[in-house]
């Protein structure tokens, strides 16, 4: 049977959900529980050349970045592009980026859980897994970009040998709070998701007469019994975990952003950047779910799950935050232009542009990296979602890969023209300069993908990629009697 | 020994769980019930049980809350560092630690809340060690535990029975 897409009931005027023949759009609501529990099991099974093939191109950019690393660690940050006057180039832009990256999984499982969307259920687990990556990658940049990474300790807030605390008033040690706090709750958020599906793996196990996996899922399950004395304290407790992290997804992105709008620097010094930046990081999170999660429900068969009906809602939620960026990027040019400093009309002039020599649209004509950034930015994140609006074009899997796929690369490259190019033409023209990355630098870029997605690719087999019993749940139970058709 | 005496057993439909729950309930009985996932029909059935997770989320985020302004306010204190005449306790700057210290204890606190209320709740109810190997609850089976005295055991087992369970299982001493 091929998957129902109703978006829209024209006559009852919304999505009409009824509670004992499940969501029109989502075919999984109307499985058993025993199918949803063999059908998401059998992903955990043996895995095909194909996937191992994968596994290793993933791990093959992993280890080129190692080595990339190993290099820029035992011969210093001078190896690097950065120095004077640019002291934040692609790790800074890759630490923003990755936090970007981190923030679709708590929006989806903790945000859309509070508003009740329920095309969630199929992709909030995966969503989460890629938070808690996506951070854990975004938290490996500061640490290097300080060029003497095993003194990272000295962020952690204790007093030093003359008791001098560390300064509660700077924005980057905002971020370490903002950023560890997150990637704990984030962790615990996930682990807390786990526990009822490690329930169900441990009883598989036995029931297979597998006793090592058995005892090893028994240890993670923590003596979950499915009682209501457990799901009562556990939806409980779920449902602050979802409150509290709501605010959090917020918060994190806007502290993020502090680290540049506090400074006094052109281009950054704006009140926007917080909103902003939370829209970016929805944005790009939400693309990267799909960037995955389309692969993910090919290679699967999971029509059932990820159907076109959630397909097209995330698209609908990429299409809004689109829109808040597109707006953003507009919003900082007038800014830019009403604020009559001529440094603001400048770093504005000078991103899309180049240099102010010839005064012509075109500046010099030497491009420089910020310009391709620029140009990359505008196109991927505000042109290249626009096809979406089209009922036909959110239907089509391949345009909504390869359009998120250009968001992905648009919102990097967002980061980088934030990043980049503000540095290179503060104040004083006798100290600007150009930012060029070097070798090792895109070595490592390319290695944190590497890490990422070798961590994802894992995790679709080690751990069960949907939440079985949120599944369940959501699906119309077995009844003895069903209440009659009305 | 087993240290449970009672009976238990295993239910395909809901509704059936919630009929049976109800009618061992009318006994003077609380039962506890597993299911494959959160239902709100057995909740009403069990009388909508409540939970203190949230109490203990409160009073730990409340403490995050005054450590995250108490704190960087006594290290600025203790170490005055006058810049630009700016106020050396700074309110809207610990917000954001404030507001981390939170969200960051009140998290914590709740993961460890609904845990331990967990375990106590499995020492103050305790299960049939068969209805702990019963693999098929967390797959796609209801199951209702009733705790009562050898004499009272046939009476719930007869109730299991007419509502359909599937097996009914009586353990005694």
């Amino acid at each position: 049977m091929g998957v129902i897409t109703y978006d829209y009931n024209a006559a009852e005027g919304r999505v009409v959900i009824d509670e004992h023949k499940g969501h029109p759009g989502i075919e999984s609501t109307t499985y058993s529980y025993a199918r949803i529990n063999d059908e998401m099991l059998a992903m955990l099974e043996i895995p095909r050349p194909s996937y191992l093939l994968l596994l290793l191109g993933f791990l093959s950019a992993l280890g080129l970045g190692a080595l990339c690393l190993s290099i820029q660690v035992d011969v210093g940050i001078g190896y690097s592009g950065i120095s004077h006057p640019i002291g934040w180039g692609f790790y800074i832009t890759n630490f923003v980026f990755w936090i970007g990256i981190g923030h679709a999984g708590t929006l989806i499982s903790a945000v859309f859980y509070l508003t009740r969307a329920p095309w969630r259920t199929a992709i909030y687990r995966a969503a989460e897994a890629m938070t808690v990556f996506g951070v854990m990658t975004a938290g490996l940049f500061p640490l290097l970009h300080t060029g003497r990474p095993w003194l990272a300790y000295w962020l952690i807030p204790y007093p030093n040998e003359r008791m001098l605390w560390v300064n509660f008033k700077s924005p980057l040690l905002w971020d370490v709070f903002a950023v560890t706090t997150y990637l704990t709750v984030s962790v615990l958020f996930f682990m807390l998701g786990l526990i009822p599906d490690m329930a169900i793996l441990r009883d598989e196990a036995f029931r297979k007469g597998q006793k090592l996996k058995g005892m090893l899922y028994t240890m993670m399950a923590l003596n979950w019994r499915g009682t209501n004395h457990q799901w009562v304290h556990y939806m409980r407790g779920y449902l602050i975990f979802a409150a509290l992290a709501t605010p959090l997804v917020f918060s994190v992105h806007s502290i993020v952003s502090w680290d540049f709008a506090m400074s006094s620097v052109p281009g950054w010094h704006t009140t926007i950047f917080a909103p902003y930046f939370v829209a970016g990081a929805i944005f790009s999170g939400l693309a990267m779910v799909m960037t995955v999660l389309i692969p993910v429900r090919v290679v699967f068969g999971l029509e059932g799950y990820i159907t076109d009906h959630v397909i097209q809602s995330v698209c609908k939620v990429i299409l809004f935050t689109s829109f808040i960026v597109g707006y953003a990027y507009g919003t900082e040019f007038f800014i830019g232009y009403y604020s009559g400093s001529p440094y603001e009309r400048a770093i504005f002039y000078y991103r899309p542009f180049g240099e102010m020599q010839s005064w012509t649209l075109l500046g010099d004509n030497q491009i420089n990296f910020p310009q391709i950034a620029f140009w990359l930015m505008v196109f991927c994140n505000v042109i290249s979602p626009i096809p979406l609006w089209r009922w036909k074009v959110r239907n089509n899997l391949i345009a909504v890969w390869i359009t998120c796929v250009l968001i992905n690369v648009g919102m990097w490259f967002e980061r980088f023209n934030i990043v980049g190019s503000s540095l290179q033409h503060e104040y004083d023209p006798a100290a600007w300069g150009e930012y060029w990355p070097t070798i090792v630098e895109t070595g490592i870029t390319i290695g944190s993908f590497g890490f990422f997605f070798t961590l994802f690719t894992l995790f679709a087999k080690a751990l069960p990629p949907m939440a079985i019993t949120e599944l369940k749940e959501n699906t119309e139970p077995p009844l003895q009697n069903p209440p009659k058709e009305h | 020994m087993s240290r449970f005496t009672g009976v238990w057993g295993s239910f395909t439909h809901l509704d059936a769980t919630t009929d049976t729950i109800e009618q061992v309930r009318d006994k003077g009985v609380q039962p506890t019930v597993l299911s494959p996932c959160p239902r709100h029909e057995i909740e009403h059935a069990l009388g909508d049980p409540q939970s203190s997770v949230p109490w203990i989320a409160l009073v730990c985020g409340a403490m995050g809350t005054f450590i995250g302004f108490s704190f960087p306010a006594w290290t600025a204190s203790d170490w005055v560092l006058p810049v630009s005449g700016k106020p050396i306790v700074a309110i809207p700057t610990f917000a954001i630690i404030g507001f981390e210290l939170t969200i960051l204890l009140a998290a914590l606190s709740t993961l460890l809340g609904l845990s331990l209320l967990a375990v106590f709740d499995s020492f103050k109810n305790p299960m049939p060690t068969a209805a702990k190997r019963y693999l098929r609850f967390q797959r796609d089976r209801f199951g209702v535990v009733v705790r009562c005295d050898s004499a009272q055991a046939e009476e719930f087992a007869e109730i299991l029975r007419r509502n359909g369970a599937e097996e009914v299982h009586v353990e005694k001493d």
